[in-house]
């Protein structure tokens, strides 16, 4: 995809980060599996530099709007327009088993430069000494390190993730947070994550999106400082809301 | 257990020893026949088929479940063939493949080459329809073309079937390759089985079949050699 001339957003205004030109733009998206109707009529603007977090219930239909934004399921309607080819990050790992963890992170690349731009990534993600191991030897944490670097050793203009935490025990995934901030901050993708912890999408998102049986039915943009989220005030309302909206009664306030 | 018993048996004279040589009469024989040069002649000759047949059989076997794994074309026109003979004991083909072919060098290496050949296909095949979508759908991503998809994902992830196939195949080529050189041959381990049989010497038998089962021994130790070093990103899990 050429890179688009940046259009002002009709809507969401970004917060402390300028926005980048548009990386994805869907209009009218649906998508039915047997004539069962799973996405409805979905409009979706994702700028670089933007990070976004996809919010639902299981079965709303979130990773069926990721694989199309991935290129991985063309058949729905509507219109949509993504980079030729996004990065994506997925619950597991998917490293290749066969091959050693620098050579899952280079995958698909073939210029001479990408070994060593590897091996700066894996130092980055802290797996600097974890280059020639094999995948199954990685613990879940380091395994979805590895797989990050992947994801950004192709500079993509757009990432996505489904649940890319979701394996990992809290604190690592604290960890993993942090580190994909700095990630995303540095390389400065659009950013679509899927997820259901409605914490992780507080934390982390510059925008955040409910998905309610296939239509977006909240679209929010976070006005947060991006360090210390966790002890504000508004940090809690808007856990509230989005519990809410997701049809959770919030009991721990 | 088993050698201790025949040692057993045939030194105490339970057993006729026209019935049943005793160790020590087939580790004589055993010598006779190296020193005359029989043994070493016929086991290169046996060797040298089981190999041709293997490598041929082995061969086919990959590039068909290839074909069908891969295309749809080949899965319509192949494997449905292939599911449907492979019921079919290739034993009983060696008569005809005498009648057909006469008793040529070629029948025994085309008789070890289709039993092969079987294992081979039905577990690679298997193996490369097995592949997990999940990284195909990776591949994709990642903007693997078709070629790369089946040199990175496809063969690698169909290895561990294919080496299954493998160890099924060594074995059944030394059992096609002696049946068949036992009906129909003039040279190879099978046929000095037979000609001892007809002069009713048990203990060159007995010298063939120690020799067979050395030879499944060997082979089948040397196709995990192979495996364990071509697996290795396996066998991590597996030892620990
Ligand atoms: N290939 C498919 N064929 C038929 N139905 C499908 C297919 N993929 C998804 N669905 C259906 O679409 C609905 C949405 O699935 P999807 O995987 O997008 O949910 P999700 O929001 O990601 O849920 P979860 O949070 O549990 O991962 C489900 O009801 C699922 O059964
Ligand atoms: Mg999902």
């Amino acid at each position: 995809m050429a890179v688009h001339p940046a259009v002002p957003l009709n809507d969401a205004p970004v917060t402390d980060r300028p926005a980048g030109p548009v990386a994805v733009r869907a209009s009218g998206l649906s998508r039915a599996f047997d004539g069962r109707g799973i996405l409805h009529d979905i409009d979706l603007e994702i700028r670089q530099g933007e990070f976004v977090v996809l919010l639902g219930r299981s079965g709303s239909g979130k990773s069926t709007l990721l694989r199309i934004l991935a290129r991985l399921d063309a058949e729905f309607d509507g219109e949509l327009r993504v980079p030729d080819r996004p990065s994506v990050a997925f619950q597991d790992s998917r490293l290749l088993p066969w091959n050693r963890v620098i050579d899952n992170v280079t995958l698909g690349l073939t210029d001479k430069d990408a070994k060593r731009r590897a091996a700066e990534l894996l130092a980055e993600v802290g797996l600097a000494d974890r280059a020639r191991a094999w995948p199954k030897t990685l613990s879940g944490g380091e395994a979805q390190r590895a797989a990050l670097a992947r994801a950004l050793i192709r500079e993509p203009e757009l990432l996505l993730m489904d649940e890319p935490f979701g394996a990992l025990d809290a604190l690592t995934r604290i960890r993993m947070h942090r580190l994909l901030r700095t990630l995303c901050e540095r390389y400065r993708p659009g950013v679509l994550l899927v997820t259901h912890d409605v914490d992780e999408a507080v934390l982390l998102a510059d925008r955040i999106l409910v998905l309610t049986d296939g239509r977006v039915s909240l679209d929010l943009t976070v006005d947060l400082p991006a360090a210390g989220r966790r002890h504000t005030q508004e940090f809690t309302d808007l856990r509230t809301r989005l519990l809410t909206e997701l049809g959770v009664e919030d009991d721990d306030q | 257990m088993l050698v201790a018993l025949w040692f057993v048996a045939t030194s105490a004279g339970w057993v006729d020893a026209r019935t049943l040589a005793s160790p020590a009469a087939v580790w004589d024989a055993a010598q006779r026949l190296l020193e005359t040069g029989q043994l070493q002649d016929n086991l290169l000759v046996s060797l040298q088929r089981a190999m041709t047949g293997l490598a041929i059989g082995v061969t086919v076997g990959v590039v068909l479940a290839l074909v069908s794994g891969l295309t749809r074309v080949g899965e319509f026109l192949l494997d449905a063939n292939l599911q449907m003979l492979r019921s079919m004991p290739i034993l009983a083909l060696v008569p005809l493949a005498i009648v057909w072919f006469g008793i040529g060098e070629e029948v025994k290496i085309l008789l070890v080459s289709l039993a092969v050949m079987f294992p081979i296909y039905l577990n690679t095949h298997a193996a490369v329809r097995g592949v997990d979508s999940r990284f195909v759908d990776l591949a994709s991503t990642v903007g693997l073309g078709r070629i790369a998809l089946v040199r990175r994902v496809i063969l690698p992830g169909a290895l561990p079937g294919f080496f299954t196939g493998l160890r099924f195949s060594v074995a059944i080529a030394w059992l096609v390759l002696v049946v068949s050189e036992q009906i129909n041959a003039s040279s190879g381990i099978g046929y000095l089985m037979t000609q001892a049989r007809n002069i009713g010497q048990t203990d060159v038998i007995m010298v063939g079949l120690v020799v067979y089962a050395l030879l499944g021994l060997i082979s089948d130790t040397l196709v995990r050699l192979l495996e364990r070093k071509a697996l290795t990103w396996q066998s991590t899990l597996q030892s620990r």
